[in-house]
């Protein structure tokens, strides 16, 4: 079956979310329908009054998808849904959350919203890839969520007739994604300006680092995942090795906090004897990635299950004084743009 | 091998003194086997010898992070489970260099028998609450280390004959 019998086999099917396939529909609709394209393509963006409301169902998203649980993600994902649906002031949508993403020739199907006469608009979304069913990374996950609420808020927002894939649409899809993800700030960012802003930005901005890595090491070999820029300065792979075991030096902190009424947080590493010692050189760095991103996940599962009285429990740091976990947050956040950053210019040969 | 609690009635300098030996007990175990040989697993849940010595090594950054907490606060603080099994896993012990791994592991423990050298007695008393062991004291930290290096040296012998 090809992908055109594939869709007129689904007839009900309104919509469908095919990455990489070209839409060039504009020629073939009818006046009426180039109007609605016309005006679809000149709302560049859906404004939230308050993002951060919504942040911690952002988090808890990327929490959800690192437990690899279907039911989880499930939950997450209704919760999102139903906020931004609560916020933008229109008719909720039912959301069905499924494995692995149907695929054939012309690709894999990541997302899907269906109406339907007299029924609840319908939302379906897969969780892992067609052939290797892993996880989907957090932030495409979202940008397909996004995508299929887009659909939803064009007919129920935006009172259009049809809802194209228009240049327009892709923008507010990018102006939904903006505001419920922050991005990275620039190199340089300091500790102090993380700490000022809101929780929830620092949950969702640490629960996008691991994507982000993967991101940047997609399509590297080993050898130049191994070669350091300079003799001091270190080599992608040792970047992703100590975020992964930073991750365990900031998950023991947490537990320590919570564990102990102001305990003393021991001085860890230094990170680059850790380099050395644990010989980061010869580590594969895709497995050194999972790793991290297994510990982020459950550093996630900590802050968010912890109440707000939590987050100002500390405990004494020798050179740093007393460390909240608020500030630890903050600090990991600008922790992950900071090697982020090094890792970048690791991979272009500067140090 | 003595016990824990043979190891505990033995003078504080005698345990000391193991501890000094291991490293070139290690040396000696490991001398002219190859990589292939030092990376074998006798099975596929046991450790082969060159995860046993980045065991020791990592353990003995982890026991001397832990005596610095100890001595710093006025409470017990507690002490997390063992992840021994997941450390070899994330910091992929089978990919270091065995003689790189035992080097780290020499210095960390030169480093160890320096800081024991320093303690006065009062210190020795002072302890952390091990989530297995109940509470430990350091001089009670001293014999554990002692014994963990015997076990862990046996350990190593039989991965190097293929036992489990």
């Amino acid at each position: 079956m090809d992908f055109y019998e594939w869709v007129r086999h689904l007839s009900w099917v309104r919509h469908l979310t095919i990455h990489g396939m070209p839409f060039s529909y504009y020629a073939r609709l009818n006046r009426a329908q180039q109007a609605v394209y016309r005006k679809s393509d000149e709302i560049t963006e859906v404004r939230l009054a308050q993002p951060a409301v919504l942040h911690p169902a952002v988090a808890a998203l990327g929490t959800a998808l690192a437990t690899e649980d279907r039911a989880q993600v499930q939950r997450a994902t209704e919760r999102l849904i139903r906020g931004l649906t609560e916020t933008l002031g229109v008719p909720p949508v039912q959301v069905e959350v499924l494995a692995a993403r149907p695929h054939a020739k012309w690709g894999e199907l990541h997302g899907l919203y269906t109406v339907e006469r007299g029924k609840t608009p319908k939302i379906q979304l897969w969780m892992r890839t067609a052939k290797q069913r892993r996880v989907v990374a957090f932030r495409t996950y979202l940008r397909t969520l996004l995508h299929e609420v887009g659909h939803h808020l064009d007919y129920a927002l935006l009172r259009l007739r049809d809802s194209f894939h228009t240049e327009g649409f892709y923008k507010r899809e990018s102006s939904l994604f903006h505001q419920l993800v922050a991005e990275r700030r620039a190199p340089g960012s300091s500790v102090e300006a993380w700490f000022h802003r809101p929780p929830d930005e620092r949950l969702a901005h640490i629960a996008a680092t691991p994507d982000e890595v993967a991101h940047a090491l997609e399509g590297r070999s080993a050898r130049a995942l191994a070669r350091r820029p300079a003799a001091a300065a270190w080599a992608p792979v040792e970047v992703v090795c100590h975020l992964r075991d930073a991750e365990e030096t900031f998950g023991e902190r947490f537990a320590a906090i919570l564990s102990m009424d102001e305990p003393v947080l021991p001085e860890v590493g230094p990170a680059d004897r850790w380099a050395a010692e644990r010989q980061y050189l010869r580590h594969d760095a895709a497995t050194a990635l999972a790793h991290f991103r297994r510990r982020r996940g459950e550093s996630l599962e900590t802050l968010v299950a912890a109440s707000p009285v939590d987050w100002q429990r500390g405990g004494e740091h020798r050179t740093r004084g007393r460390l909240t976990i608020d500030m630890l947050v903050a600090i990991m956040a600008w922790h992950d743009d900071n090697h982020l950053e090094q890792l970048t210019r690791a991979l272009e040969g500067r140090s | 091998m003595p016990s824990m609690e043979e190891y505990a009635k033995q003078p504080r300098d005698a345990r000391i003194q193991r501890l000094t030996r291991t490293a070139d007990e290690l040396a000696a175990a490991v001398k002219g086997q190859s990589d292939a040989v030092l990376s074998r697993r006798p099975d596929e849940k046991n450790w082969a010898a060159k995860e046993v010595v980045c065991h020791l090594r990592d353990a003995e950054e982890g026991f001397t992070t832990r005596f610095e907490q100890i001595l710093a606060m006025d409470v017990d603080p507690k002490l997390a489970g063992p992840s021994a099994d997941r450390m070899a896993e994330e910091r992929q012990y089978l990919r270091n260099d065995a003689a790189e791994a035992l080097a780290a592991f020499r210095k960390r423990r030169q480093e160890t028998v320096a800081f024991f050298g320093t303690l006065i007695p009062a210190q020795w008393d002072k302890g952390a609450i091990h989530p297995v062991r109940g509470r430990i004291t350091l001089d009670g930290f001293l014999t554990l280390m002692a014994w963990h290096d015997d076990n862990h040296l046996d350990q190593l012998t039989r991965a190097l004959q293929g036992r489990a």
